[in-house]
């Protein structure tokens, strides 16, 4: 079963096309990461997922269901602006969310003090939500997402606003979810996370899906023509060589861009016989080029 | 009603319950009303109480006795209250005989002393008053000049008609005026003294209640602007339907407004049906608590009931206020359309009381937007026939169900808007949309 499916989904505000057919399938237990510029609609997208606004074409379903506010019980949602009833005290306003979600008086309780603990909020319960510091209320909020133990979980840019060594701890928690088989949606721009936790990707561009499927399989569908060599011994065997489009001399290596449908494995047999090759390396893009690379050519 | 919406319901009730700001709100009115009721009697009581000695100088010499047999007023221990020492004149100078005494008040041996001058009886053609003086530490006792002003004056009077050959008993007979006295007819039919008291209770309980509605209406704006500033909305909107949360929170935030209220009404049927009771723990003889006539029940019955639902027509809109808003600044112009319909009933309030079954009152109290207040005024000052009351309430549900309907859309799309404010025509298009 999917955990969520999206079909042809689209949003217009006014005239501005903000989501443009869209679409997406998220398997059972898996990370995906939702990435895009600012602007490209990643929000909505996500809003018309949670149901808070209403797409004006396409269905959305989770857990092949229509996401129904009984469905969404089973989802949690962390948006991308934080904010909790300031006046509140901690242990109350996770009650109310816990009970918003359905959940059982005994578990809410449970649940609580487990997750206060885990995030070491234990002393804060008591204390008006005012009273915390931002990281701490980012992550009283990330226990609201995931007190009531969605199988779905959304995250919008959960990172923003955490110390190094909160964000280790959040993305512990994160790891630990997926364990459980549960689905992470995260929505973000941070690449660097994105290709730490993420099994799958879907980037998009001023409402349209650019670019989606399996993290390495995306990586290594831009990663076929370029080597990092390192080597001694003479040069000219780089500029005869036909398979070859281009090199760029940087001193303590050379990058090497192959011409389209070469096999570097070859080119590698090729420069043992002439050079002594210290390192031969394929290199894999980093998801933040890929992403540069891909929105530039979109434009 | 959902488990969902009674969440809702219970976050606001209980979050405002337990502030300072309920708990104050609540206890001020009744503070309010024993201090009212409280304070003039303990004031009399408090002031009759002392004994005072004043010196007389009196160049007339025919004023002192009469007016010594009329301060006779007692404490209660039937000590006399005031003691008058007559002071010699010819002995010694007038200034010297002031500057002993003012010594002799400073030292607070005496209260004070009074200089009667020679031609206070005198009978010339000049209308005006003629003066007495009087000296003492405080002379802002009000009640207590008074006292001494009539004394003197009734003693000066008397033997000015005297020496004029009238009986002044004879024409203080003659001349007394006559008092209005005015009675409320009461629907039983039994009429009962009634000295301004309906115009004041109506007025202060007509008082409270725009002041409640007023309140409470504005809080429930915060809450939604709060809800929608802190983004709160987009965690809450995914777990609950916008129509839910709307109902759960005018209902939660309405559920203080009744149970201060209630806390109110008995507070008021307990002072009224004990109020001889009460006023014996501040010293009051049962007489002057008897006098002060009881609050019908009826009364109080409706005022709870034109609360209700009050609170209920005007929340809804000050529930799509909150919604159309971004900040509680902006808010509170947005208010104003709102209040309005509350303060014309209160700037028409001495009309109504005066004539409470005038066409135009009781035109007024079938419109929505002014009933609620209008119909209890009417109600509190004389009961109108049952079938207007009962119509009157009839708009008012149905009116009430409507305005859900109708801001219940205005909501659901305000509170995911952000930045400008809607305009009329796309305020309409919110309403079409949803």
């Amino acid at each position: 079963m999917n955990a969520l499916t999206v079909t042809g989904i689209s949003k217009s505000f006014g005239s501005f096309c903000a989501v443009k057919d869209l679409s997406m399938t998220i398997p059972e237990g898996q990370i995906y990461g939702l990435l895009g510029p600012n602007g490209a609609g990643k929000t909505t997208t996500i809003r018309m997922i949670m149901g808070i606004i209403l797409p004006d074409g396409g269905t959305i379903k989770i857990f092949d269901q229509r996401n129904s506010i009984d469905v969404l019980d089973r989802v949690g949602y962390l948006p991308e602006e934080r904010g909790l009833y300031k006046k509140m005290k901690v242990g109350d306003v996770l009650h109310f969310f816990g009970e918003l979600k359905g959940m059982k008086k005994a578990f809410i309780s449970s649940q609580i003090d487990y997750w206060l603990k885990k995030f070491e909020l234990s002393a804060w319960k008591e204390k008006k939500v005012e009273d915390l510091s931002r990281g701490m209320q980012q992550k009283l909020q990330i226990i609201v997402t995931i007190m009531h133990e969605p199988k779905l979980i959304i995250l919008d840019e959960p990172f923003t606003g955490l110390d190094p060594v909160n964000t280790n701890l959040v993305k512990d928690v994160i790891l630990d979810l997926k364990q459980k088989g549960t689905t992470i949606i995260f929505s973000t721009h941070l690449m660097e996370q994105v290709e730490k936790l993420c099994d799958s990707i879907l980037l998009i561009d001023k409402g349209k899906s650019v670019l989606q499927g399996d993290l390495h399989q995306v990586k290594s569908r831009f990663s076929h023509d370029r080597i990092k060599l390192q080597y001694s011994g003479d040069a000219k065997f780089l500029k005869e060589n036909p398979a070859i489009e281009k090199y760029d001399d940087y001193g303590n290596y050379v990058e090497i861009r192959l011409k389209d449908g070469e096999n570097p494995q070859k080119l590698l047999r090729d420069f043992v016989k002439v050079a002594e090759v210290y390192r031969f390396e394929i290199v894999e893009p980093s998801l933040n080029e890929i992403f540069i690379e891909t929105v530039k050519s979109e434009n | 009603m959902s488990m969902k919406m009674f969440s809702v319901i219970k976050r606001e009730f209980v979050s405002r319950v337990r502030s300072k700001g309920f708990i104050i709100g609540t206890a001020i009115l009744p503070l309010l009303m024993v201090v009212l009721l409280i304070v003039p009697i303990l004031l009399s009581t408090l002031n009759s109480e002392k004994e005072r000695k004043f010196v007389i100088i009196d160049y007339s010499n025919q004023v002192f006795s009469p007016l010594v047999a009329v301060l006779d007023d007692t404490t209660k221990e039937g000590k006399p209250m005031y003691t008058l020492l007559k002071k010699e004149t010819e002995l010694t100078g007038y200034q010297k005989l002031k500057s002993g005494l003012a010594q002799q008040v400073l030292d607070g041996d005496i209260s004070g002393y009074m200089v009667i001058p020679k031609d206070v009886l005198a009978d010339d053609s000049s209308m005006s008053r003629k003066k007495v003086m009087f000296y003492a530490k405080n002379v802002s006792n009000f009640n207590l000049m008074r006292t001494l002003e009539t004394a003197v004056s009734e003693v000066v009077r008397t033997i000015r008609l005297q020496k004029s050959g009238f009986d002044p008993v004879t024409v203080k007979r003659l001349t007394r005026g006559v008092r209005l006295e005015t009675f409320k007819v009461a629907m039983s039919g039994e009429e009962k003294k009634d000295q301004g008291f309906t115009f004041g209770v109506t007025y202060a309980l007509v008082m409270i209640l725009y002041m409640a509605m007023l309140l409470y209406g504005a809080t429930i704006t915060r809450s939604v602007v709060e809800e929608k500033n802190t983004r709160v909305i987009e965690m809450i909107v995914s777990s609950v339907k916008p129509f839910q949360l709307m109902t759960g929170k005018i209902l939660g935030v309405g559920a203080v407004g009744l149970l201060q209220f209630l806390i109110w009404a008995v507070f008021m049927l307990l002072v009224s049906a004990y109020r001889v009771q009460v006023g014996q723990i501040f010293g009051a003889g049962p007489a002057t608590m008897m006098g002060v006539p009881s609050l019908p029940l009826n009364v109080i019955l409706f005022f709870v009931l034109f609360f209700v639902l009050g609170f209920l027509f005007f929340s809804t809109m000050y529930a799509a206020v909150g919604a159309m808003v971004n900040s509680d600044q902006e808010a509170q112009q947005m208010q104003m359309p709102v209040i309005v319909f509350l303060i014309v009933p209160i700037i028409m309030i001495v009309y109504i009381i005066g004539n409470p079954d005038s066409t135009v009152a009781v035109i007024l109290s079938m419109i929505p937007f002014f009933s609620p207040i209008i119909m209890f005024m009417r109600v509190s000052v004389l009961m109108p026939p049952v079938w207007e009351v009962a119509l009157s309430i009839l708009i008012l549900i149905l009116s009430i169900l409507a305005m859900i309907w109708l801001t219940g859309k205005i909501y659901r799309v305000g509170i995911l808007m952000y930045g400008k404010r809607p305009t009329l025509p796309e305020l309409i298009k919110w309403i079409r949309y949803s």
